[in-house]
């Protein structure tokens, strides 16, 4: 068992159904053998190239504590996924749950 | 040889110091630490895009570190940062 930290990237037409349904699906296999300690959605946001076609994409974040094979399982799906444009999963020793960065940016 | 010497020293004296100034230390020490070891320093994270913006230049590359005076452990750090905010499209 480890933190992990993943980040999908969704289409920028995507709707939000899509989305959540996405989400549902990761927080199932997370569920599994783990536990999902955090979602973030942090929006449309604006991509400084285009990256298969798209101007924008939509971004969410999950902060989450599971086995090796939760992830192995979700990049799996993801990959074939043609509504997500890239996803990143980053294993960390200490997650901080506290700060999220892409909320203070928007008060400004 | 002696001859040869002594021009040296009376030619050289402004030659040299051209040369010289480009290795020499300056006269005054400027202080170069690291701003990311510092207390309080920010944390480097992908997610930092404020921080991140720093130590990038107007056409995307990441900064040397002799510029910065990013130490060399956090610089190594800071770049596997900008790379992974890079791969996401966040810089």
């Amino acid at each position: 068992m480890s933190f992990y930290e993943h980040t999908f990237v969704g289409k920028q037409d995507i709707s939000n159904k899509d989305v959540d349904k996405i989400i549902d699906l990761c927080t199932e296999i997370i569920g599994k053998s783990g536990k999902l300690l955090k979602t973030e959605k942090w929006g449309l946001l604006n991509l400084p190239h285009k990256i298969k076609k798209n101007r924008k994409g939509m971004f969410v974040h999950f902060k989450f504590e599971s086995d090796s094979k939760a992830v192995n399982e979700i990049e799996k799906k993801l990959s074939i996924d043609n509504k997500v444009i890239r996803y990143l999963t980053i294993r960390y020793e200490k997650l901080d749950l506290k700060k999220n960065y892409f909320e203070e940016s928007k008060k400004d | 040889m002696r001859k040869k010497d002594k021009r040296k020293k009376k030619g050289d004296k402004f030659g040299a110091q051209n040369k010289l100034t480009l290795f020499k230390r300056p006269d005054f020490r400027i202080k170069r630490t690291c701003p990311l070891s510092a207390k309080n320093a920010p944390e480097v994270d992908y997610k930092n895009l404020r921080l991140l913006k720093k130590y990038v230049s107007d056409t995307g590359k990441i900064l040397p570190s002799r510029i910065t005076s990013v130490s060399q452990n956090k610089q190594r750090k800071l770049s596997l940062a900008i790379k992974r905010a890079q791969f996401l499209g966040l810089i």
